[in-house]
């Protein structure tokens, strides 16, 4: 029991360390709206 | 079980609740200070904290900690996954409540711990490599320098280190381990050629209102019994909390020409910090003392390192970095056994040693999470990264990170 408890933790560790990391990051348009000037300014 | 006492397991149960309670506050009082684009990520820091480390804290991290000492430096295993931590009291830790009850308290602690230094990487780092660290951290950190001090043969509570609620154990390892992120994470981009301002100074407010609430439970909770020392860490604490707030609302209005709100709350945070490793030995007139040093230090504190240019994004360092140093030492100068008969007085009470002890308690463990935590960022940095490209942090993290917005209005 103890064993399967680790190892659920474990798998839960691997899976964020291979999860995908690189996002679209503009897709809500709020953001969009409120990181526009920086982008510009950039 | 004929041991337990009703009152004294109530009492640390509600205490553990109100720790609990700290780390969303936390969240919330780091969120406000942030710019709008990355508020969701920041509160997201603590949020995820409070899962990881719960478990974390069951499988292993309690074992470390507190488990059966290994030369003074770290528990063993022989606790993992909880094995043999019953309803049964420990006699070494807390002889009048279940032992599942003490290790629910102490858990908080080490929850709010590592969200405490996300305050100093806020706005540039990966999730990804938020979490590896956190893992590690309380892992090499947090547990051996826990053991260190409270740890049932830990090597400085065999030196007579003072450390009632976790000046040394909580603030100095998080709150150095966040001027070492700082520094190796870098600048965050613009800062100083564009204004970088909070987003929402009321959520700040509110974080450290329930900070304060919770530090209820942090410190007076600290005295495992439902008694007279638990009355005197509340009382101690909410002096040192008031005293350091006015101390830095007027340091900041002498020093900007404004009462500053958000001052008043970081001093508010800041005496709470620096009264935890001395509530349990210092009374009302230390207290305030403290709160004043606290509400002073730490202002200067974080001036000198904005002059610096280390960007230490939300003040860590300064507050808990400099506020548990003084408070550590503090202890060493303001304990008296007429306040707690069971540990020992300080300079001002005609012992100096005790000074000498807490300095090399502050010694190691400024030392000891230096290193530590350069080490395990280097190594995060070569094996996943520790930054978000540029045009992530350009665009926040809620959205490069997270695919959530926190606002839609």
């Amino acid at each position: 029991m103890e064993l399967v408890a680790f190892a659920s933790f474990a798998v839960l560790v691997v899976a964020w360390l291979i999860a995908p990391t690189k996002a679209e990051v503009v897709h809500i348009t709020s953001v969009k709206k409120a990181a526009q000037p920086e982008a510009e300014a950039a | 079980m004929e041991n337990i006492n009703a009152g004294d397991t109530a009492w640390l149960l509600a205490s553990a609740a109100l720790v609990m309670l700290m780390t969303p506050a936390l969240g919330f009082f780091y969120g406000g200070l942030v710019r709008r684009k990355n508020v969701l990520a920041t509160i997201m820091h603590s949020f995820f904290i409070l899962c990881l480390i719960s478990v974390q804290w069951v499988l292993w991290g309690y074992s470390l900690a507190f488990g059966p000492d290994h030369g003074g430096l770290i528990g063993g295993l022989d606790w993992l996954s909880l094995r043999g931590v019953g309803q049964t009291p420990n006699p070494d830790y807390a002889p009048t409540v279940p032992h599942l009850g003490f290790m629910v308290f102490q858990m908080m602690f080490a929850v709010i711990t590592p969200a405490l230094i996300t305050g100093a990487f806020a706005e540039r780092k990966r999730f990804k490599a938020f979490v590896v660290f956190t893992l590690l951290w309380a892992t090499f950190v947090y547990d051996p320098v826990a053991h260190w001090v409270w740890g049932s043969g830990g090597w400085l509570k065999t030196l007579g280190t003072l450390d009632f609620a976790g000046g040394t154990v909580v603030h100095i390892t998080s709150g150095v381990s966040a001027l070492v992120a700082a520094l190796v994470l870098g600048r965050r981009k613009g800062l100083g050629l564009e204004p970088i301002e909070p987003h929402d100074a009321t959520m700040t407010v509110l974080g450290a209102s329930l900070l304060w609430f919770g530090w209820f439970g942090f410190n007076a909770g600290s005295a495992i019994n439902a008694g007279g020392l638990a009355a005197n860490a509340f009382v101690v604490t909410n002096t040192a909390a008031a005293m350091a707030a006015l101390t830095w609302m007027t340091v900041s209005w002498l020093h900007k020409g404004a009462p500053s709100v958000l001052g008043a709350a970081a001093g508010a945070v800041a005496g709470l910090v620096a009264i935890t490793p001395a509530s349990g030995y210092v009374d009302v007139s230390a207290a305030i003392l403290i709160g004043l040093g606290a509400g002073t230090f730490c202002y200067v504190g974080i001036q000198l390192t904005k002059r610096l240019r280390v960007d230490d994004a939300l003040d860590v360092f300064g507050v808990h970095g400099v506020g548990g140093m003084w408070g550590a030492l503090a202890t060493g100068l303001f304990a008296t056994v007429a306040v707690n008969s069971g540990a020992a007085d300080g300079l001002f009470f005609g012992n100096p040693a005790q000074l000498g002890v807490q300095a090399i308690a502050v010694l190691a463990s400024v030392t000891y999470s230096a290193v530590m935590t350069f080490v395990i960022l280097k190594l995060i940095d070569v094996f996943v990264g520790l930054r978000v490209p540029e045009d992530e942090e350009v665009v926040g993290l809620d959205a490069s990170q997270h695919r959530e917005a926190a606002y839609t209005i």
